[in-house]
């Protein structure tokens, strides 16, 4: 298994339940949808599995790893075969497209002519070889996401997570970027998704995991979000 | 050192240009105003130890105590360690004096003889609180007419220097407290400004190290290149105001009487100071500011 929630609760100190024992598991190779309104907990779900958040009980396991067991180092070594996809892209203003992908190997010690070699394969897999140079600012908000996915992606993780990656830009660019994660996943690489856009999760016709105050309501393969 | 490391900090200043410059800048007007504040208190405290050590006990002899004498005790007297120069006025250099002060006088000069004036010794304390002691104790020597000092007068100015003394290290230390705080809020704010890029590094799998040595380099290389300047400009500066004679030849700290070094060499000392300084707090200041950052 690749990844197993088991009978995981968040707990905020108000009270509030972020996740109420939330246990599913992912095999390598899987296209999963995590779908809920805004509150249900999917962010949290996300965070938990990068180690930026501890469950109050329950385990979260990679790899037969608890990610929250880990210290130091290995913190990173985990975020290494996870590549992270955020809604508001997180880039590097003052970096270049090229520069902003890059810093996913620089920080893993990647030799510079790796670097030289993978950062445009990674680019023109998401259709972005033309903007190497460009800055964050002269990209449109689905180009940036997509630079955003490159980064994800340029240390080959073992899965990518995608924290609701359509939210903030066009209909147009949201199928471009489903179209990207489609193919990553075709090429073996596991896929997790929150989202809350109905269309795109019913158009996937993927395993779809439905989260509702911090529960699991549902979880079916070929799923809808009603 | 890793390559690494050096690679990515030359990066970030070339990057931040105009913050590096900003950072340089402030940094370096704070240490060049910590070094004209110590300075200018390392001065004043040279001044004061040298008018304190002008204040003196005269020793007024007796006729029949010969000039002999009066030398063979002046040599005595030189191996006292609280005793920072001995003067001896014969009689004749007593009634020079006396004629100069008076010269417009000539009745007062006609009714006045050298043999009528007493020769003395003039005595110099290292440290102001001796003279009374030792005020006391030439009392007891034989051939001793009178002993004077102004005991009043000194008691005041001991007190007076005593407090001065001890304002202007106060004052080195809260400036060298302002300065610190200046120096590591610069750090910091820079560091801050940062804070999006360290969440990147971080998620994307950076290791402690790899986010924060870079910036400690940084910080380190800011604070370094900061008080590199300004220590060079103050070496220059108080070396041409000792030549044109505005500060003294050598100075002197106020708490140790006997300690006195040239303007040349406390230059260089203040400048070693400064860039060690710099360098710590570069490195302090950029250390703690980064490692809000490194909670995982």
């Amino acid at each position: 298994m690749l990844i197993d929630f088991r009978e995981v609760t968040k707990e905020y100190e108000e009270g509030l339940k972020a996740l109420d024992e939330v246990s599913f598991a992912i095999d390598n190779g899987e296209f999963v949808f995590v779908v809920g309104e805004s509150g249900a907990g999917k962010t949290t779900l996300v965070k938990m599995l990068i180690r930026e958040e501890f469950p109050t009980s329950g385990q979260v396991l990679f790899e037969e790893t608890d990610v929250h067991t880990l210290e130091g180092d290995d913190i990173s070594h985990l975020r290494r075969k996870i590549g992270v996809v955020f809604q508001d892209y997180k880039l590097l203003k003052t970096h270049t497209v090229f520069e902003n992908v890059a810093v996913a190997l620089e920080v893993a010690d990647t030799p510079d002519d790796v670097i030289r070699s993978v950062v445009p394969n990674v680019l023109s897999l998401v259709n972005l070889g033309h903007k190497m140079h460009s800055f964050p600012n002269t990209l449109s908000g689905g180009e940036k996401q997509r630079v955003s996915i490159a980064r994800a992606l340029a240390h080959e993780p073992d899965v990518l997570v995608a924290d609701e990656p359509t939210g903030m830009i066009d209909p147009k660019s949201a199928a471009e970027v489903m179209e990207i994660l489609e193919k990553i996943n075709s090429l073996g690489t596991t896929i997790l998704m929150a989202t809350h856009n109905k269309e795109i999760v019913n158009a996937m016709k993927k395993r779809v995991i439905k989260l509702e105050h911090g529960k699991v309501i549902s979880d079916k393969k070929k799923g809808s979000y009603e | 050192m890793n390559d690494k490391y050096i690679k990515n900090t030359l990066n970030n200043i070339k990057r931040e240009k105009l913050l590096s410059i900003t950072n340089v800048s402030i940094m370096t007007l704070t240490f060049l105003i910590l070094g004209i504040f110590i300075t200018v208190i390392a001065v004043s405290q040279s001044i004061l130890r040298t008018l304190e050590q002008q204040a003196q006990v005269t020793i007024f002899f007796k006729d029949d105590f010969t000039e002999d004498k009066i030398l063979a005790l002046k040599d005595q007297l030189s191996g006292d360690e609280r005793i920072f120069n001995i003067n001896f006025v014969s009689k004749e250099d007593a009634y020079n004096i006396f004629r100069e002060i008076n010269k417009d006088d000539p009745i007062l000069l006609e009714s006045v003889t050298s043999s009528i004036l007493p020769a003395s010794l003039e005595v110099r304390a290292k440290d102001l609180g001796d003279l009374p002691k030792l005020a006391e104790e030439f009392n007891q020597f034989d051939g001793v007419e009178e002993v004077r000092f102004f005991s009043d007068v000194i008691g005041r100015f001991k007190k007076f220097s005593t407090i001065a003394y001890t304002a202007g290290f106060v004052l080195v230390f809260v400036f060298f407290v302002i300065s610190y705080s200046v120096v590591i809020a610069t750090l910091r704010t820079t560091i801050h400004s940062k804070g999006t890029e360290l969440e990147v590094m971080k998620l994307v799998g950076a290791t402690n190290a790899y986010v924060k040595m870079p910036l400690i380099y940084q910080g380190i290389f800011y604070g370094f290149v900061a008080s590199f300047v300004s220590g060079a400009l103050l070496v220059f500066v108080i070396n041409i105001m000792v030549h044109f004679r505005a500060v003294p030849v050598s100075i002197g700290l106020g708490f140790l009487p006997n300690f006195s070094i040239s303007s040349l060499l406390f230059s260089f000392i203040l400048w070693f100071v400064l860039i060690l300084s710099g360098a710590l707090l570069g490195f302090l200041g950029s250390f703690f500011a980064v490692k809000r950052y490194l909670k995982y």
